[in-house]
Formats: structure tokens, C-alpha cells, sequence
């Protein structure tokens, strides 16, 4: 008998998991539901590409409509309000319902949201999907003085694309450095050095104490009295798993959705991908949560697989990037868990790598470098990492050394 | 085809095998492979957001784009992942007197 899949959220885990899926059962049907009315779509270029009009919207889809309607794969635009694992259905807000057989969730992440005492919520602008970036886009035309609140990647990628449309762009920090503690703080001065040189300024260390509207002009005071002015307000402060639809639930959540190395949940025949989910790895032995481009692709495939049938672990090491100006900072592994550093190279022009060792192992490594620089060895190490290759330190340390040879047969 | 179309790159010493070198001539940009069965030429920069591919990572028959990991079949050209999308235009090369030449149309 045909079976009827469903994938909840309609991103990049969920159109690779359901392409996966056809692969492997030419038969069931699958569905794919989301709240978002577009194809899925990349969200890289949101911060980039797309601000700076070097991408339209039409670039970044995965796959076009016959792609999808080729390979049979239902896509429909409807938001899920209701979950009753028990009965196996979904609702809609009109009570409208879907039944599945096996579920995928891939309900990604959404920001975290600034709680100010006053009405001043909806004058911050957020950036996760492709119609805040399109409304971001607009509002900022005509706007000189931008102020973000929020020193990770998005934001950040936010100021260098902003910075590049000639805005005069300040961005705020609350911690000691930029891109939060998980960066090492060299390669996090170097991107804040840039930022600067670009005519960016940095404030970290600094808490919001307040926000005042005046004539269309917003004031914002900091814990140290300083007073910023600026034109319009955009918040990158973190992100949080979907997962409100759940919380009542008996499906098991810690930091997103638990899953196993299979995709799966603690519910039978539910299953769970891409930013959303915590999934346990079998390499570091503990679970992970990741939002990164590579992963949301990775683990829908291995959640497609296991879906139709075909038992599969998930052992992709973990890899992700940011661009700011002409830098590309790649982190792998993971690089909060180790007991020895070392450093490649000083200069990112040659770019610079701090490779996070524990038990003499490559646990994880962080690069920041000129476009293109740091990418062949973060790539090697990934691959160092997964075989657990111990390497000779000295080779780590020596730039005038390739990598390459340590991963050929 | 006449014979100008064969530019000379190199010795075949200087590639290692598994590996490339960035060739240059006139305002174009190419990459030449040292596979275990031959050489192969491609377009040295990356379809997807202009990055050189001469630093990134050729294994087996593939190269993947140092930026974001794309990567593309060197014999064919075809884009294999996201977040490339187009295929790599690929090069005629010979071997003449242990010496590399790649024919530019
Ligand atoms: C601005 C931005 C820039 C980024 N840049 C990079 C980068 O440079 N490098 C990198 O590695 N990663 C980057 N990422 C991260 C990467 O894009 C994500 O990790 C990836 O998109 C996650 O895919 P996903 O399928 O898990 O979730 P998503 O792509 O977020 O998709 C989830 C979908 O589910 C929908 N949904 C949620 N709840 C419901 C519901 N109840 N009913 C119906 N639909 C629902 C959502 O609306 C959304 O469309 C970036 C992300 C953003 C936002
Ligand atoms: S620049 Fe090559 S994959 Fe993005």
C-alpha cells in the first residue's frame, strides 16, 4: 500500500529529504507543507547576495517547480497549527487536517526577539526568511545611519552588505567579542578589524538601556550613557529551534528536537532534520544542534533515506561559513571541546587556522582568509576529523606544508 | 582547428598528481589536473560566486570550490553539489614532449 509522508516546513532539509525519499520509493506519497508561500530556497544569500542586488529572488531556489512535479513531490502552502502524534495527524487553523504514515519535521529556527518596555517592537526589522529580507531591502533604501544590535554571523553579514551599499553602519554588541565565544577570539578581532576599516563601527561590551523615537529618528542609549542616533534598526540577537507546535507534547526537546543517529525521534515514525533538531553523533558521542547550509542539506538526505526504509547513520562533520567583505570564515567539527590549540598561518591573506585538538585527535578548526584561502584545509580537516587521523603537529603549524598528502591514499 | 589554439601551460612535472595548477593567459583564468589517468583542464574560476578554483580540493575525479564547498566533475565539468549550480566549462589538453597544452576556443 501507498504510504502518505509528510515533511513539516518547507526549507532545505525539507526538499532534500523528500528528492531522498523518491529516490528511494517510487511509489508514496509525499508532501511537503509550508507557511512560507515560495519554493525552498536558499537563506545564504539573504544576508548577501540578495541584499546586495547581485542575486534576485529567482536565483535562489533549490529546484524549480518541475522538478518537484517531476519527481511527484506535493508542495503546499499552509501553515500547521495542531500536531496529534497519536492519531498521526496535523491541523490547520481551520481544523483542516493531513494523516501520515512517517512525518519529517524540518521546522528550521526563528530569531530570537529584543523584549523593549516601550511600542517600539515593530520598528526593529529581523532577518530569517525572504520576505524580511525584501522588506529589509526597501526600508533601507532611503536610509543613510543603520544601527544592528546583534554581533553574530547574520548580523554581521547584514553590516558588511550594508556597508557595501554605502550605509554608515554601527553595530552593537552585548559580549567581549564578536560571533560569541565559539570563534576564536583572534579570528574574531581580524573580522572586527575589517568591519572597521570598512567604515564600520564596532561597539562591544555595551548593553541597550533604552530606545527613543523622535521625529522618525531613533536614539538609543547605552549602559555607559552614550547615545547612538540612527535611522533604521535591524536585530540579529540569536536564534531559537521551532519548536512552540511541540511543546505540549510527549516529543522528547532539548535544544530543538532530540533525534538518534537515524533522524529519529522519540516518537515512532516521526522524524526530525536540519536546524530544528539535536541529533546525537556518533563521532563526538553527544548530540549537536547546527544551522549551516551543508547540515540542512546532509541530514534531510539521511532523513529521505531512513524515511523510504534505507537504515542510515548520520556522520557528516559539522561545516559551516560566513562572507564579510572579502573574507570567508569556515568553521568544522566542532571547536567548544578540546585540550590543545594550534595555530596555521598569521595572515589572512594566506588565511589563518586554529585547529582545536583533544587526546592528540582534530575535534574541529576555524579559518578566517581571503575568499578561497582557508577552504582546501578546513575541508582536509574535516576529512582528518572523521577518520580520526592523528596528525604530526608541526605539519598543522607549517603553512609552507600541504595538507593534501595526509588525506591521499 | 588550427594549431594556435594549443597553448603551452607547463612542464608535466609541475603538477603533482591528484593536484592542480592556476594557469593564466590573456584575461582568462584556467586550472589545469594531474589526475591518475591525465591531465584535464577547466575554467579556474567558480560558476557560482567567482572564486579561484586553484585553491581548492581535487579528489578523485573531482574539484571542490574553496568558498562553499561546491563541487564540480573535472572530466565533465558538471556542477555535482549545491551551492554550484552550473556546470564548469572543461579544456582539450595534450601531451606533447612532456610538456601541457590546453586548446582555448
Ligand atoms: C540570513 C541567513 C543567512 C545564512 N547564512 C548561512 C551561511 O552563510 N552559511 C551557512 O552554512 N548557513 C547559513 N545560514 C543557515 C542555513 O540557511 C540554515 O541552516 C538552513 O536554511 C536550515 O534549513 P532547514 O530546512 O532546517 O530550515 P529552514 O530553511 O529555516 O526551513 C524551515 C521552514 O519551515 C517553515 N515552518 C516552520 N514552522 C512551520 C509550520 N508550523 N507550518 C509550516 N511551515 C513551517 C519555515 O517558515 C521555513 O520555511 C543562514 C541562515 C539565514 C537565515
Ligand atoms: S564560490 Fe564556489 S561554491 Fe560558492
Amino acid at each position: 500500500m501507498n504510504k502518505n509522508f509528510i515533511i513539516l516546513g518547507g526549507g532545505q532539509a525539507a526538499v532534500y529529504a523528500a528528492r531522498e525519499i523518491r529516490k528511494n520509493d517510487k511509489e508514496s506519497n509525499i508532501k511537503i507543507l509550508s507557511e512560507e508561500n515560495f519554493l525552498p530556497y536558499e537563506r545564504p544569500p539573504l544576508s548577501k547576495d540578495f541584499l546586495l542586488n547581485k542575486k534576485n529572488q529567482e536565483d535562489l531556489f533549490f529546484h524549480s517547480s518541475d522538478v518537484l512535479k517531476n519527481e511527484n513531490i506535493d508542495f503546499e502552502n499552509i501553515s500547521i497549527n495542531k500536531v496529534d502524534f497519536e492519531n498521526k495527524k496535523l491541523f490547520t487553523k481551520n481544523d483542516d487536517f493531513y494523516s501520515y504514515d512517517s512525518l519529517l519535521i524540518s521546522t528550521g529556527s526563528e530569531n530570537k526577539k529584543l523584549s523593549l518596555d516601550n511600542n517600539l517592537n515593530d520598528d526593529i526589522y529581523y532577518l530569517r526568511n525572504l520576505e524580511e529580507a525584501k522588506t529589509i531591502k526597501e526600508k533601507v533604501s532611503n536610509k543613510n545611519k543603520i544601527t544592528i544590535i546583534g554581533g553574530g554571523f547574520i548580523g554581521l553579514e547584514i553590516a558588511s552588505s550594508l556597508s557595501q551599499l554605502q550605509k554608515k553602519v554601527t553595530v552593537i554588541e552585548i559580549g567581549s567579542q564578536l560571533m560569541g565565544r565559539i570563534i576564536p577570539k583572534q579570528i574574531a578581532d581580524l573580522v572586527q578589524k575589517t568591519h572597521i576599516q570598512y567604515g564600520n563601527e564596532i561597539i562591544l561590551n555595551k548593553q541597550i538601556n533604552k530606545i527613543i523615537k523622535k521625529n522618525g529618528i531613533y536614539e538609543i542609549l547605552l549602559n555607559d550613557n552614550s547615545l547612538i542616533e540612527t535611522d533604521f534598526l535591524i536585530a540579529g540577537i540569536g536564534s531559537a529551534p521551532s519548536v512552540k507546535l511541540f511543546e505540549h507534547t510527549n516529543l522528547k526537546l532539548d535544544n530543538g528536537i532530540v533525534t538518534n543517529e537515524f533522524c529519529e525521534t522519540s516518537i515512532k515514525d516521526v522524524y526530525a532534520a536540519g536546524d530544528v533538531s539535536n541529533f546525537y553523533h556518533p563521532l563526538y558521542e553527544r548530540t549537536i544542534r547546527l544551522e549551516s547550509y551543508q547540515h540542512a542539506q546532509n541530514h534531510g538526505i539521511c532523513a529521505g533515506k531512513n524515511i523510504a526504509g534505507v537504515k542510515t547513520e548520520y556522520t557528516s562533520i559539522p561545516w559551516m561559513w560566513s562572507d564579510q567583505f572579502n573574507l570567508n570564515l569556515q568553521l568544522t567539527g566542532i571547536c567548544d571541546d578540546y585540550d590543545e590549540i594550534i595555530e596555521r598561518g598569521n595572515d589572512i591573506n594566506n588565511g589563518v587556522i586554529y585547529f582545536f585538538l583533544k587526546n592528540k585527535n582534530i575535534r574541529g578548526a576555524c579559518g578566517l582568509g581571503i575568499a578561497g584561502k582557508v577552504g582546501r584545509d578546513i575541508r582536509i580537516t574535516s576529512k582528518l576529523t572523521e577518520k580520526n587521523i592523528i596528525v604530526d603537529k608541526q605539519i598543522l603549524a607549517d603553512q609552507n606544508q600541504k595538507l593534501n598528502k595526509l588525506i591521499q591514499k | 582547428m588550427s594549431e594556435e589554439n594549443w597553448i603551452e601551460v607547463g612542464s608535466t612535472d609541475s603538477i603533482e598528481e591528484e593536484d592542480l595548477i592556476r594557469f593564466d593567459h590573456q584575461d582568462k583564468t584556467f586550472c589545469v589536473y594531474r589526475l591518475t589517468d591525465g591531465f584535464y583542464a577547466t575554467d579556474g574560476i567558480c560558476t557560482h560566486e567567482a572564486v579561484h578554483l586553484e585553491d581548492g580540493l581535487v579528489m578523485d575525479d573531482e574539484i571542490e570550490c574553496p568558498m562553499h564547498q561546491g563541487i564540480f566533475n573535472i572530466k565533465s565539468g558538471e556542477a555535482l553539489s549545491p551551492p554550484a549550480c552550473e556546470d564548469l566549462k572543461t579544456y582539450p589538453v595534450k601531451v606533447d614532449n612532456d610538456k601541457i597544452f590546453i586548446k582555448i576556443d
